[in-house]
This record gives C-alpha cells, structure tokens and sequence, in this order.
C-alpha cells in the first residue's frame, strides 16, 4: 500500500477570538514524502495539521487525500478516512491509566465493531499484531505495563505502534520529539523515518531544530504568522532564510 | 528563561512598621475583651473539670468492661400453640418421642380458665415456669413449679388475658450451671453496627445514582460550551454547594420528622449531603481530564462511543471509585452520629444507653464503633490504593 497524496488548497482557519491561524496555505505532498514543517511557536503548525484530519474544522479551503475531498466528507466518511490516517503528539496523548496493550490496541478502534469494542474486546489476531508493533518500536515487554510508568521516549514510541495499529496512508506528527532529549529524539525520529521509508508512508512532521530537519526531511515548508514562507528541500535553508523564517535575532541551535 | 531569573528586580524593602503606643493599648484592650466575653459565654469553669469527676468516673470505669459476655443460665425450653377461639387456631404439633415434652388439656381457652400442663422428659428436681407469648412476640411469665424425681410434673395454669387471639405457652425449665454467652447489649450493638453500615452503604449507593448524571452537568468543560449549558453548570454547582453546607446532622433531625426515627431517615440524610459532596468531587474530576487522549483517539477513526469508552472512562472510573469508597467510609462514620438524632443505626442504641445510665452497655455500643470505623477507614484506605 503506498502513501498518500495530500493536497492543500487555500486553507484558512480563523478561530472565533479573530485569530488568523492560517491563511491562505496551499501545498502538495507527495507520496512517500518526509515533510517536515518548520516554523515558530504560533506560526499555524499545529492547525494545520489539525486542519487535516479535520479535528479543527478549516474556516475555507479545501484539503484532498488522494483526491477525495476530505473538507467535504459527512462524518461517518470521515470516520473511515481517518482509519488511514495516524497521528503522533508532542504530548504523547496516551490513555495513562491503561495498560500499554490497550493504548495501541485503541489505534485499531476504527476497524472493530463498536459493540465489541466497547468491552475491551479485541481478537487475538489483532492482539498478536499489537505486540508486533511493540516489537517494532523496540519495547514488546512493555505490553502490559501501565502508559504511565513509562518514559517520554517509550511513551512517543507506544504513541508510533498506535499509528502503527492503523496501517496508515499519510502520518501527522506534530512536534514528536519536541519533550524529549536529543538522543532520544533520534531514536524516536528514526522509527517514523522508517515507517516513511520502509512502508513508504508519506509522513508531515513539524519539527523545532533545523538540524533534525535536514537530517530526516526530503522535503520542508516554513510557516510563518499562518502563512507559507518557505518551500523547498531541507538544505536549501541558508543563513538568510533562516533569519527570515525564524526572525532576525534569531541563532541556529545544534542537536546533536 | 536565564534572562528573566538574572533581571528579575529586588524587592524593595519593607519599612519597619511602627505601632503607636495607644493604638497598641487599644488593641490589648480590645482583645481583652474579646476573650473576657468569649470565657463567660461559652461559660468556661475549669474548677469543674477537677470537683466533678466523681460524674464520669462511672464511664471511664466502664469502658474498660464493656458488656459484651453474659452468663445464662442453661435451660430446657418447650413451646406449643395456645389460643382463645378454636378458628383459626393452628394445628397441635405432634409431641418429640423423646426429651422434654408438654401436653396441654385442652389447646382451646378463654382468659380466666384453667389447662392442665403435663410435662416429661425434663431434668429432674428442677425449677420451672410457665412463660406466655403472645402475637406480637411480648412475653408474660405464669406459674411457676418443680419437677419430680423422673422429670416429670402436672400444673394446673390460669389462662392469662392477653392481646389477640392465637397465643404459645411455654415450658422453660432450669437446669444446674450456666453458660457464656454474648450479652443481649453486645448482639444488639452487633445488629445496629450491621444496619449502620449498610446504612451507609444505601446512602452512598443511592447519592452515586444521582451524583453520576448531575457531575457530568456540573463540568464546566462539558458544559460551558453552550449559553444554556453553562446556565444549567451554574445552578447545578450552586444547588450542589447550599445542600453541601448543611450539615446531614440537621438533615437527619428534618428527615426523622418527615420519615420517622429510624434507618430510613438515616440513608435520606446522609444519601442527600453525599449526592452534593460526590457531584462536586466528581464534576471537579471531569473537568481536570486530560484532552489530549481524547483528540488521539478521535483521529483513529472511533467512533464518539468509542472515544468515551477509551479515552475518557479510564481517567475518570477509578477516581470515582476512590471518592465513592472514602464517602462510604464517611458515611459509616457519620452515620453513627446521625443515630444520636434519630437517624438508627448504632447511635440511637448508645444515646438509648447513655440516658439510661447503662454505662457498660455504652460502652459496647462505643467499642463497637471505634473496631468498625477503623476497620472501614483501613478497608477504604487499601482499596483506594489499588485503584488510582
Ligand atoms: N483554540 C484556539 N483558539 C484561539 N486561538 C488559537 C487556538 N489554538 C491556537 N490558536 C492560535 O493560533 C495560532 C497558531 O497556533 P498553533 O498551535 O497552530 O501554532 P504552532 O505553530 O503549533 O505553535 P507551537 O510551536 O507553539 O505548537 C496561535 O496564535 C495560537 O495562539
Ligand atoms: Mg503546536
């Protein structure tokens, strides 16, 4: 299964206080693209990415995956269509109190019968396919340890082998690595890169250091006050754009 | 983050207050006579904590000999029907073929007539009575006789009036030696501490039922969202707090009025005060749920159902259990309090004892409670330890 195309056209999100948290953006993802999205604190990055899957609804502009239209889909379409479509965060957003089991089970929900699920119910083949995912990311025996009493690290890596869980199309992962540290952002990034390269999932990612950029992104877009100031590959980012995207005083901080 | 720790400026020096001398006298006299007024309302007598001890001395003494074992004489017991009109009258039952038995006469009589008790098959050369029940389970005591050298003898018993019609007649005989046995004091304490908790456990059952629904409209984050909605928050959180605020003690005097003394009043009150003491707690936990599960799960693809199904019960079930169980625990506490005012349970029996002088018994009654509350408070304690 091959990634997903993503088009983006004229998308505007105005929230109710007047806030113009995108304006008038339009871009093009290829299929098995690493995008990575770059801009500063408030500059649209996490609305856009919203915008995508729809858990913020775009004030205008319309959004394709792969050519349906999913600003105009009802919400049981909608549904189906964010089955293909797995997201990561910069807070992990993990079920706390559950075990880690349940938390990648529940990137499966999509695709079970409601009633079933609704009892903690899941078939031992899906069973068995979550604690592959586990395997992946590299953390199996944590199956049924509680999310809680992991890691930043382990925590981003069971939020992965949730995504993992949906066969997804197209990854949104806004700012994964963002509360974790340098050496743990590698090993974080480098799970996503290879779902990207591996499985050719197409991947959107906003990321803060330049650095990790260049060394995971094949493609990039700066945002900047909601609009886009920058499309190109990674190494294309010299001194001047730099202090362009991220303003004058700005200094480029190495990670390691 | 550096920057702002490094310029964050000095704070200016506070300059030394300086109390006038007369603003301070006034102030020594105002308190003076503050507490002046407070010692002779509150009527405060040291001297009577020493000259009356000789009043308390009966309850300290008897705390440590609480009545909990009694000795009872053995005895030999044997009932059989007796009524006043022949309809209705249930059937004789057939005599043991061996031990002690009686036979009556006649199974028949009026008030003022006379049967003949024949025994046997009881200990020999002891002293018996005849013991009267009647309907209600109330119990008159008859004649009184001895039994012969083989156990047996023949009474001749004047029926005795009493209220309704179908009645037993009863042998008791008693026999040499006697036997350790719970006291009466300490099976009742045992049945109201019993009720007590079951009290509590009706009261913090019937507050969950209501609790449930109305936290979810005393969440600010459900339901702020809407003008109506954040109407219906306000007045649910406002009711939630004026029934707060009164105390069940006085919950339970209104309810005892409404209802009559007794358990019933018990649950209202304290199912009322924790409908409101479990809202809030609940709402309050609604409202601090962590968004962020509830947005993963959203764009999986599940469904709404879903979503609360995993994203929001396990963050608020086992809190909720923990505040249910420290509420039951409460309550079992409260309930023994609530008893004193006529709510049942085992209070009502310790006021009972305490005005009549029955120190030992209270003391039961006080031991009682002391053994269950502590047990409660370790039971929910261990519970709510697993559970969050
Ligand atoms: N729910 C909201 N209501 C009103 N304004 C909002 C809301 N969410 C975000 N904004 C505003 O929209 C703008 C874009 O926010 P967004 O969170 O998308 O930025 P971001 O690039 O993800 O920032 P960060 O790097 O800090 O995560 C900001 O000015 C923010 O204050
Ligand atoms: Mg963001």
């Amino acid at each position: 299964m091959a990634g997903a195309t993503v088009r983006i056209e004229h998308l505007t999100k105005l929230y109710p206080d007047g806030t113009r948290a995108l304006d008038d953006v339009s871009f093009e993802v290829h299929p098995g693209d690493f995008l990575v999205i770059i801009g500063l604190s408030g500059s649209g990055k996490s609305t856009l990415m919203r915008c995508i899957n729809r858990l913020i609804e775009p004030t205008s502009g319309k959004i394709y995956i792969d050519d349906v239209e999913i600003t105009a889909l009802p919400v049981g379409e909608l549904r189906k269509l964010r089955r293909q479509i797995g997201m990561i965060f910069q807070q992990f957003n993990l079920v706390k109190r559950s075990s880690v089991l349940t938390n990648v089970l529940a990137g499966r929900l999509g695709y079970v019968p409601a009633g079933w699920s609704l009892t903690n119910y899941f078939p031992s083949d899906l069973r068995l396919r979550a604690v592959e995912s586990l395997t992946r990311v590299g953390i199996p025996e944590k199956a049924h340890t509680r999310a809680d009493q992991l890691s930043g690290g382990q925590q981003q890596r069971v939020g992965i082998a949730r995504a993992l869980m949906q066969e997804p199309r197209l990854i949104l992962a806004d700012e994964p690595v963002a509360s974790l540290d340098p050496a743990t952002s590698h090993s974080v990034l480098k799970y996503i890169e290879e779902m990207n390269r591996r499985d050719g999932i197409t991947v959107m990612c906003a990321l803060h250091f330049l650095s990790l950029a260049r060394r995971y992104g094949t493609r990039l877009i700066a945002l900047k006050g909601g609009r886009i100031v920058f499309t190109g590959y990674p190494k294309d980012i010299d001194e001047a754009r730099f202090r362009e995207i991220y303003g004058e005083e700005a200094v480029e901080v190495e990670i390691a | 983050m550096a920057n702002e720790t490094l310029t964050r400026p000095v704070p200016p020096a506070i300059p030394r207050a300086r109390v006038r001398p007369w603003t301070f006298f006034l102030m020594i006299v105002g308190l003076a006579a503050i507490y002046i007024y407070g010692w002779q309302v509150t009527q405060i007598n040291l001297g009577e904590l020493v000259t009356s001890t000789r009043l308390i001395r009966p309850l300290v003494r008897d705390l440590v000999r609480p009545d909990i074992l009694a000795r009872v004489p053995l005895r030999q017991e044997v009932r059989v029907p007796f009524s006043f009109t022949p309809e209705g009258a249930p059937p004789m039952p057939a005599p043991a073929a061996d031990g002690p038995r009686i036979a009556l006469s006649a199974p028949v009589g009026r008030p003022g007539q006379t049967v003949t008790v024949r025994g046997e098959g009881f200990a020999p050369g002891r002293p018996g009575q005849i013991i009267w029940t009647d309907q209600s389970g109330s119990s008159a005591p008859g004649e009184e006789f001895v039994t012969d050298g083989e156990g047996r003898f023949t009474v001749p018993v004047e029926v005795i009036d009493l209220i309704g019609q179908h009645h037993t007649l009863g042998v008791q005989v008693t026999l040499q030696g006697s036997a350790l046995r719970p006291s009466s004091a300490f099976t009742l304490v045992l049945a109201r501490l019993v009720e007590t908790v079951f009290l509590a456990l009706m009261g913090t059952t019937i507050a969950v039922l209501f609790a449930v629904p109305l936290s979810f409209l005393g969440a600010k984050n459900l339901m702020a969202r809407t003008p109506v909605g954040a109407a219906v928050y306000v007045v649910v959180r406002t009711i939630l707090n004026i029934t707060r605020s009164i105390e069940p003690l006085i919950m339970a005097t209104v309810f005892a009025v409404w209802v009559g003394i007794g358990p019933f009043a018990g649950v209202l009150a304290l199912g009322l005060h924790s409908i409101a003491s479990l809202g809030k707690l609940y709402s309050e936990q609604i409202e601090s749920i962590d968004p962020g599960p509830i947005e993963a799960i959203t764009a999986t693809g599940a469904s709404p159902l879903q979503v609360v199904r995993y994203a929001v019960v396990p963050q608020i079930v086992p809190p909720f259990i923990a505040f249910t169980i420290y509420r039951w625990d409460i309550n079992v506490r409260m309930s023994t309090v609530i008893g004193m005012v006529g709510g049942g349970g085992v209070g009502f029996l310790l006021i009972q004892y305490i005005n009549l002088l029955q120190w030992r018994q209270a003391a039961t009654a006080v031991w009682g409670i002391t053994i269950v509350v502590a047990a409660m408070d370790y039971f929910s304690a261990k519970v709510r330890e697993k559970v969050v």
